[in-house]
């Protein structure tokens, strides 16, 4: 790199942020003509301050709303009638997508823990080419992030889209088309990784043919999107579609691309960690903060803190997250100049990460407590906040001498699994806590299955967590040691890589739960319940139980 | 396919509105304690977080500069390593990818095929001798420790000067066999000095005729 180069990418850096900054104040401050009233579109009438607690009935959230010093309950019957019109235009796609991604989960979930026990019982399951480490963890891999992870994440965004627009889903059924498309996908994909048909790339292992039918299940789900919004009857387009908008556009973008057959050698490199950190960051990261931006506002009963912070957070991640992906190259055979600005931009997105924790930490500031009792709470707010442990954690990660230590380390599968299941995967878990009992008309019926999900998953990633980030720095100091053998790097890890398995399994077992519970409520099975699940529900609120129990008699 | 689950509820779809096993305040049920559709307030950023980022992008500025003077045609830093010559080379690992197969990790050889080095005079004689043996072989009869051989010692000048003196050292001072160390640069004249040689030695005669008997 020259200083001629490193000048021009100065002012590169500079000039995009600079704009970026003008057109989030000229927003901010409706220099358009298009900012404050525009906001309160969506916002009815008498309706502020009222929570939303999936755990309380009338007389028991009267008891809630009286200790936060709220007024009376004000429900709007025509708006209430208008929900359920909404929620129903999307009920078939969102079930198909939702109930599809239950089962990947679960079986990406096995392949995560059998490729983790071979780790360190390498002789484990290797009669078999199928069952052996090379492809068993790409299979995991592609099950969970496909498979799990973006068609729950789909499944959501649909839900959402006619509640965003204040309109009716139309062309359901494409998404519906598209969620078999993309299972057929899933399906031969996985078939095709398990048989040794690899691409061999990261994330890229489906075959080329294959991919199109991701490709086409994706492009299905974005059209009653589409279709949706040129009918939408808000002006005004809150956080939550920003993000959703974005992540349908930028999602095939990716893949096509990713899959053109131009790229060789250290290009191919290049494209192949552009796309893998673009999957967590422009696809799965948007449909995550999507979700976190409205359930949270929608169950604590209070509007987002900041809409400067909102575009802040949203148009910094536009500006910077599509460079970050050349930091997995840092020492490698590319150009300085691309790994230094893609360190830089690394570093960046604190500024949107930050932006984001401080809204919602500010949103629900007064009402922390409902995170104890509303399960879907308890699951966004803990997935936020992963978010932000996830981002500022891989800022950090990009730094050449932190990164010199950690690359190629089992340091980096944590920061990834904290990315992709700390944060999006809770924020899935709780989304479907508020979503499925909707459209089925059927409460969650077992309040214990619920906390037995929420501790296995996140104690048991706790123990998957910190054991690999521990062991993996160790891995990486004991690389770097010139005095000692490999061998040492390697053995080093043993005590890790078993709890981690004790972690995967843990989580696994959660999934279990969560995926029992789930068919309970889709076949309106078990115990028949007038009141959602409400967790903690001794804790802080004795008296409100009572009055609950004594109402019930 | 392989959702039992989603078909199963794909078909249920139309019965849910119908279906009188679900009556309209179960349905109406979750929505009744709903609140408002979410909206945003109009705080402005929190002065902290506006020095912070202004701090950040200054960073991101300086660095840019900082990286400025780094080579651009080396790909991202990276550092040549030491040669190999520089760093110590284990003379146990040279003698077990090139030697052990044949003169075995005691260094006893086999008796008839192979001759020992442990004990054996061509190893514990003036280093010259199992240093040219090293870098030419031999081919023919020899008589080790009281024992005729006839077989092919090959030629290992395939190995550095560093790995022909490292793994010279452990013979020369492994087992019982005690000798003075040579070092590479010893080697690398003994190389030279040698260069126009071509083909093995013709057995121990010819190793005598050139360098001498072995004298230990």
């Amino acid at each position: 790199m020259t200083p001629a180069i490193a000048f021009l990418l100065a002012m590169t850096f500079l000039i995009s942020i600079g704009g970026i900054f003008l057109m989030v104040w000229g927003l901010a401050n409706d220099q358009w003509g298009d900012g404050e009233e525009a906001a309160k579109v969506i916002f009815a009438e008498g309706e502020l301050g009222r929570e939303e607690d999936p755990a309380l009935t009338g007389v028991r959230r009267k008891g809630i709303q009286k200790e936060h010093e709220e007024g009376d309950l004000n429900i709007d019957e025509e708006e209430l009638a208008e929900r359920r019109v909404f929620d129903r235009s999307g009920r078939t796609p969102v079930l198909w997508w939702l109930s599809s991604s239950i089962v990947w989960l679960l079986l990406g979930s096995l392949f995560g823990v059998v490729a983790s026990i071979k780790l360190h019982v390498p002789d484990w399951l290797i009669q078999d080419a199928v069952l052996t480490f090379g492809r068993v963890r790409p299979a995991h891999l592609n099950v969970v992030a496909y498979g799990w992870a973006s068609m729950a994440g789909v499944g959501v965004g649909i839900w959402l889209v006619p509640r965003l627009f204040k309109t009716p889903l139309l062309g359901g059924q494409y998404a519906t088309l598209g969620a078999m498309l993309w299972n057929i996908g899933m399906f031969s994909g996985t078939v095709a990784v398990l048989g040794g048909m690899s691409e061999g790339l990261e994330w890229l292992e489906f075959p080329w043919f294959v991919d199109i039918f991701l490709v086409l299940g994706g492009a299905l789900a974005a059209v009653p999107l589409l279709m949706t919004i040129l009918r939408r009857r808000v002006h005004h387009l809150y956080v939550s579609a920003w993000y959703l908008i974005a992540a349908l556009v930028w999602f095939p973008m990716l893949l096509i691309t990713a899959k053109l057959p131009l790229f060789t050698g250290v290009e191919q490199a290049i494209m192949n960690w552009w796309f893998a950190h673009n999957v967590l960051g422009l696809w799965m990261s948007p449909l995550g903060l999507a979700a976190a931006y409205y359930f949270i506002p929608k169950i604590t009963g209070t509007p987002i803190y900041s809409y400067s912070l909102s575009l802040i957070g949203f148009w910094a991640l536009a500006l910077f997250y599509s460079q970050v992906g050349v930091h997995h190259l840092i020492g490698g055979p590319v150009p300085t100049w691309l790994t230094t600005l893609s360190i830089v931009t690394s570093v960046m997105m604190v500024i949107p990460v930050l932006a984001v924790a401080i809204n919602h930490h500010m949103t629900i500031y007064s009402r922390w407590r409902m995170v104890l009792s509303s399960p879907t709470l308890r699951f966004v707010v803990a997935g936020a906040m992963m978010y932000t442990f996830a981002s500022v954690q891989g800022s950090i990660e990009a730094l050449r001498s932190v990164n010199v230590i950690t690359h190629f380390t089992h340091y980096t599968v944590a920061h990834a699994h904290m990315g992709v299941y700390g944060f999006f995967s809770f924020i899935l878990f709780g989304s479907i806590y508020f979503i499925l009992p909707r459209l089925v008309a059927w409460e969650w019926p077992h309040i214990w299955a619920i906390e037995l999900h929420f501790w296995l998953v996140f104690l048991g990633f706790g123990i998957y967590f910190w054991p690999l980030s521990i062991g993996g720095w160790l891995q990486g100091t004991a690389m770097l040691d010139a005095t000692r053998p490999f061998m040492d790097s390697v053995l080093l890890t043993m005590p890790y890589l078993k709890a981690r398995s004790v972690g995967g399994s843990l989580m696994t077992l959660g999934h279990v739960v969560f995926a029992a519970h789930f068919i309970l409520v889709m076949r309106r099975m078990g115990p028949a319940s007038d009141a959602p699940p409400k967790l903690m529900q001794g804790f802080g609120k004795r008296k409100n139980v009572e009055v609950a129990n004594g109402a019930k008699s | 396919m392989n959702e039992p689950d989603s078909r199963k509820e794909a078909s249920q779809g139309t019965s849910d509105e119908s279906s009188n096993a679900i009556d309209e305040s179960s349905k109406t049920r979750s929505y009744r304690r709903e609140g408002f559709e979410p909206e945003e307030l109009k705080n402005p950023l929190p002065l902290w977080y506006t020095i912070f980022c202004v701090a950040l992008i200054t960073w991101g500025v300086s660095y840019f500069f900082m990286q400025g003077t780094v080579p651009a045609d080396a790909g991202d830093l990276r550092t040549a390593l030491p040669l190999p010559g520089s760093l110590p080379v284990d003379g146990a690992a040279v003698y077990n990818a090139n030697c052990v197969a044949c003169h075995q990790s005691s260094g006893a050889g086999l008796a008839g095929a192979f001759p020992p080095l442990d004990g054996s005079e061509w190893v514990l004689t003036d280093a010259r001798i199992p240093a040219q043996i090293l870098l030419h072989g031999v081919q023919g009869e020899m008589v080790v420790m009281g024992n005729t051989y006839n077989g092919v010692m090959p030629v290992q000048s395939h190995l550095s000067d560093q790995e022909l003196a490292a793994v010279l050292n452990y013979i020369r001072n492994s087992w019982s066999n005690v000798a003075d160390e040579i070092d590479a640069d010893w080697f690398a004249a003994e190389r030279e000095a040698f260069a126009d040689r071509e083909g093995p030695f013709n057995g121990g005669a010819e190793l005598i005729s050139v360098l001498g008997e072995p004298d230990v």
